[in-house]
């Protein structure tokens, strides 16, 4: 991530999206409600990797989930590999998920935050005693709903400061 | 496919050793600031909270804490009393005196997102001397223990994680256990307890001071439901714990004067002949 052309805007997306990723909820709130955040760094990451394949890579998308798993307390190297794993799948189909509409686009958002979601409950599952449980969707489905927000956003930063 | 293998790698390496604490320690430095900006509205909404208060809620707060340390100051009076008496008592018996405990208060900045892990940010780390491993409580009773150390915070597992555990006795009658997370706010398990023991609903439960990282007589939790079923080996006995793990805004970590001791295994086992 060059900072000159606009690379700061992808940096400050994505450090606004951890930070939106560790806003806690007013104590409290049920503990369920937690289970209702989007991931915001895959709906981030998505976007660039989509819109600019050229300026966001697979190592780029690694040192992101590096620093993801300290900020979550999990295993190091989960988020990384997601990351990466999802900034390979995106890089590959690009161009045809340029051509989606929102709501197809929705559609890949949320099998990715699903599955993202998935190797992070297993990683945890392995390491200690974490559950599995269904809830898993839930951030799945709110990511898909918070998506055409995301996109209609960063498309306009991209625009206004030519990040390209 | 390279970095799928470096993931695996360090995802085991730090799943099964200590070798990459420093490298999530200083990452931990620098991610802090994502905490601390994240929690500054609460902060500042505080912040205004206290300054828009009103004489009369001061003044009704200051007697109301003036009334409080009264109370403390009392029971703290007895306490020297009754220490120096177990003091007295343990040398007749022989046995090592109680060590004595030092405290430090860390503020908490910040929550770990996960619903499946419990951890949570504070605001004192290596500089001030926190180190892994240091138990932390609250003025309700024990809050966890310290996963992981950066240069200015660092991150407080508590004791209803599902990977914490933490060794317990029944005040009542020193029977001993452990008390076990199981990632629900309001619930603790004990392992191990045959059904024959004698523990009951409302016993209260103190750390018992035997894994060594905790200092012993700090309350955990109080027995809230105690399931025998003669079929199984073990009863099933849950407890609430104590301290306010969802509400606590300051913590204190508490170290005896004795260093935290190595587990047996680390230790060289062998003598020379």
């Amino acid at each position: 991530m060059n900072p000159t052309r606009g690379g700061w805007v992808i940096m400050l997306s994505i450090g606004i999206a951890m930070l939106l990723s560790v806003v806690h909820l007013p104590a409290g709130a049920s503990a369920w409600l937690g289970w209702l955040r989007p991931s915001w760094l895959v709906l981030v990451v998505f976007y660039w990797v989509m819109a600019l394949p050229h300026r966001f890579g697979m190592i780029s998308a690694w040192l992101t989930g590096l620093v993801v798993d300290v900020l979550y307390a999990d295993p190091l190297g989960v988020n990384g590999f997601c990351l990466a794993a999802l900034t390979y799948v995106t890089w590959s189909f690009y161009e045809r998920f340029r051509m989606y509409s929102v709501a197809q686009q929705g559609v890949v958002v949320f099998l990715m935050v699903l599955a993202t979601e998935f190797v992070r409950m297993g990683a945890q599952w392995l390491g200690r005693d974490g559950a599995l449980s269904w809830w898993i969707v839930a951030p799945a489905v709110m990511s898909t709903v918070a998506w055409p927000l995301v996109a209609l956003l960063l498309g306009r930063l991209r625009y206004q400061f030519a990040v390209e | 496919m390279a970095l799928a293998i470096v993931s695996a790698l360090l995802f085991v390496v730090d799943l099964n050793s200590r070798l990459l604490e420093p490298v999530r320690s200083v990452l931990a430095t620098f991610v802090s600031p994502i905490y601390i900006i994240a929690e500054s509205p609460y902060q500042m909404s505080r912040q205004a909270s206290q300054t828009l208060s009103t004489r009369e809620l001061l003044i009704s707060e200051n007697a109301r804490l003036e009334k409080r340390n009264l109370e403390l100051a009392q029971t703290a009076q007895q306490f020297v009393a009754l220490r120096e008496e177990n003091d007295r008592l343990r040398q007749l018996l022989g046995s090592r005196q109680r060590l004595g405990v030092e405290g430090l208060v860390a503020e908490l900045i910040g929550v770990v997102p996960s619903p499946n892990t419990f951890q949570i940010e504070i605001d004192k780390g290596a500089d001030a001397g926190v180190f892994i491993g240091q138990a932390v409580i609250d003025a309700d009773g024990l809050f966890g223990q310290v996963v992981e150390v950066a240069q200015f915070t660092s991150r407080v597992m508590l004791v209803i994680d599902a990977a914490h555990a933490v060794p317990v006795q029944v005040l009542r009658n020193d029977f001993r256990s452990i008390a076990a997370g199981t990632g629900r706010v309001d619930r603790l398990e004990l392992e191990y307890v045959p059904i024959t023991a004698d523990i009951r609903v409302g016993d209260q439960l103190v750390s018992s001071g035997l894994g060594g990282h905790f200092p012993r007589g700090y309350p955990v939790g109080e027995v809230v439901s105690v399931v025998v079923d003669p079929t199984l080996t073990y009863a099933q006995v849950s407890a609430r714990p104590l301290a306010a793990l969802d509400r606590a805004r300051h913590v204190l970590l508490v170290s005896g004067s004795e260093a935290p001791s190595l587990t047996p295994t680390e230790q060289p086992l062998e003598a020379a002949p």
